[in-house]
């Protein structure tokens, strides 16, 4: 990435990035403001909190609001490169079997975890764990298949996520079927998304790698943008596909599995945001792909604040309300498109 | 004989509370029990049943017993819980269940210094009634919980085990419905808290072959022949008249069915293993005595 990045973009394109950067520090700024528990954060500053607010602050908002942002960036940045790959609107990390992947990973260590008996620590990283162990066996799969993806065929990627899609289908009903009534809630919860009971020692590993992987991906804007030609005239340009694929396949993969095993799943961010960033400015990369990062930390950060305090002291599971939210925005969006 | 069974019930208290380093199973007195958040709807039937229902300040969705309940704050689902939506009440003592979560969560509250304790339960006569000492010693009103137990909860029990040494309920096959669509009946299995009420009972539960809630064919039900079927109240809204449970085709060739022998009762009070599931199981086995 370097200085040109930024200064590329159409005026109109860079409005909307500095529009969206202040809207990303004013969802932040938010998210940590408002909670169930009533505090001052300006205090903080001054220093002026007791204890158990301090605690409140530092151990339970500060790393959620966080998480909330790389994760929504994750599920963004992911949902727009994998659209710009397969050139389908429809693409999103659920398409090529991820999700799904991580969800069965998730739902093994739910069910089976209390019978693999592990001490204290590991404990907490377990379902994390096996999740990202779910969407790496999906991606090793998905690479089989498609002969360490020299099989260029779009469709036949997709095709194949599908059909993992459903064998994942097939074990997630299965271990729902043989789990108890605790872990069925587990599940289902789990499904449904949420920041709760995010620590520091927690997300420190999974922020360090969805930031790496970020700025790498990002280095991948430029070939999207030729991709859109065709394969063929993109190939003739010089763009080596395979690699690409390959390349945008495993950062997807490692940013979205990551997120999903931390929080569950979380819908229509992954979907919509790339979409509303494009009718907003137009499709290049380079744009694209910041303003997605940018657009999805903001959404997730909000709708996480939503769903901790609309029915304070209890909350609601976050991926309700981002398909809550993006839904019906995205159905108006689609009618003015039409009427236009 | 009771005062016997109460000092037991205290050396396995204290016992229990010397071998456990975990402190949050202990059964110590706490600090400051002013202010209360309950997760777990047996607790908090417990603290009513107690008379200390004023320091309750918060509780979970599955705390709907007594109707007051529904003027408190509602912290959410006992496994789906906030931190922060706990400690923004302010509690001084948290209670809850096994089951209280997500884990993470528990540490949380753990962390933020408040008095978090979680309750075992185990699903019988005497696991209710340590239940009971063990709120009551936290609370600091042992003195009174040994009281209501001696004069209430062990009379009740003692109740239970007379009709059950009169009338043989070893042999009575018993089926406890969990809900009841056309397309699937759910029943209790084995490990299910409707496997422990039957067992309280003193009776067979039919479908002990499986764990967990599950649902069940038909065929099943006709072949294992249940004589009594229990049904919480709550699905009375389609099925409510015995005689139209009778007629169906399926109970018709069963014992239960050809009798007519169909148990209504409140669903928390059966299964929720508080201090109503004792009166619950006597007020059953009462009725399966006449």
């Amino acid at each position: 990435m370097n200085k040109s990045y930024f200064f590329n973009l159409k005026s109109k394109q860079k409005i909307i990035i500095l529009v969206l950067i202040f809207t990303f520090l004013f969802s932040l700024i938010t998210g940590f403001w408002n909670g169930s528990y009533d505090l001052e954060i300006i205090k903080f500053f001054k220093n002026e909190l007791d204890n158990i607010q301090q605690f409140v602050l530092k151990k339970i908002r500060f790393p959620r609001v966080i998480l909330a942002a790389f994760v929504g960036s994750s599920l963004a940045l992911s949902g727009a490169c994998l659209q710009g790959l397969f050139r389908n609107p429809l693409a999103d990390p659920g398409l090529i079997g991820v999700s799904s992947g991580a969800a069965l990973g998730a739902a093994f260590s739910i069910v089976l975890g209390s019978e693999i008996i592990v001490g204290g620590y590991l404990k907490t990283f377990l379902l994390p764990l096996s999740a990202i162990l779910g969407s790496v066996v999906v991606i090793v799969l998905l690479s089989i298949i498609t002969n360490g993806f020299k099989n260029s065929n779009i469709t036949y990627i997709i095709l194949a996520g599908i059909a993992i899609n459903s064998l994942a289908g097939v074990g997630i009903g299965f271990l729902t079927y043989i789990s108890d009534d605790a872990e069925l809630r587990g599940l289902s919860f789990w499904s449904m998304g949420s920041f709760e009971g995010i620590s520091w020692n927690l997300i420190i590993p999974s922020i360090i790698m969805i930031l790496i992987t970020t700025l790498w991906t990002l280095t991948f804007a430029r070939k999207l943008d030729i991709i859109q030609l065709g394969e063929n005239d993109a190939h003739r340009l010089g763009v080596n596909i395979r690699k690409l694929k390959i390349n945008i396949i495993i950062s997807s993969s490692i940013i979205v599995g990551v997120s999903t095993s931390l929080v569950g799943m979380i819908g229509f961010v992954g979907l919509v945001v790339p979409h509303l960033v494009r009718l907003l400015g137009g499709s290049n990369h380079n744009y694209l792909l910041i303003a997605s990062i940018l657009f999805g930390s903001s959404l997730m950060i909000i709708a996480d604040l939503i769903s901790r305090t609309i029915i304070q002291p209890a909350q609601l599971p976050v991926g309700l309300i981002t398909s809550a939210i993006g839904a019906p925005f995205f159905l108006w969006l689609i009618y003015n498109m039409k009427r236009k | 004989m009771n005062n016997r069974k109460y000092y037991l019930y205290l050396f396995l208290l204290l016992i229990f509370n010397w071998s456990t380093s975990q402190k949050n199973n202990s059964c110590v007195k706490t600090i400051n029990p002013s202010k209360v958040v309950v997760a777990g709807g047996s607790i908090t039937e417990i603290l009513y049943f107690l008379n200390l229902e004023e320091k309750i300040v918060g509780i979970d969705v599955t705390s709907n017993f007594p109707e007051e309940t529904k003027e408190i704050q509602s912290i959410g689902y006992v496994r789906n819980l906030s931190s922060e939506g706990i400690l923004s009440l302010e509690p001084t003592l948290v209670l809850g269940e096994d089951d209280m979560g997500p884990p993470t969560t528990i540490n949380q509250i753990n962390e933020s210094g408040i008095d978090l304790r979680i309750i075992s339960e185990s699903q019988n006569i005497d696991g209710i009634i340590y239940k009971i000492m063990c709120i009551g010693s936290i609370m600091g009103k042992e003195y009174e919980t040994e009281n209501i137990i001696n004069n209430q909860i062990l009379n009740q029990a003692n109740e239970l085990k007379n009709i059950q040494k009169k009338n043989n309920l070893k042999d009575l096959n018993i089926m406890l419905v969990l809900s009841m669509q056309p397309s699937s009946i759910i029943v209790a299995g084995n490990n299910t808290s409707g496997n422990s009420f039957i067992k309280m009972l003193g009776a067979k539960n039919i479908f002990d072959s499986f764990e967990g809630w599950k649902s069940v064919s038909k065929e099943s039900i006709i072949k294992k022949n249940p004589d009594y079927i229990l049904i919480p109240e709550k699905n009375l809204h389609k099925n409510s008249e015995v005689e139209k449970l009778s007629e169906d085709l399926m109970f018709k060739n069963t014992n239960a069915g050809k009798k007519g022998n169909f148990i209504f009762e409140d669903g928390m009070a059966m299964l929720g293993f508080g201090p109503r599931t004792i009166l619950s199981a006597l007020k059953i086995a009462k009725i399966i005595n006449e």
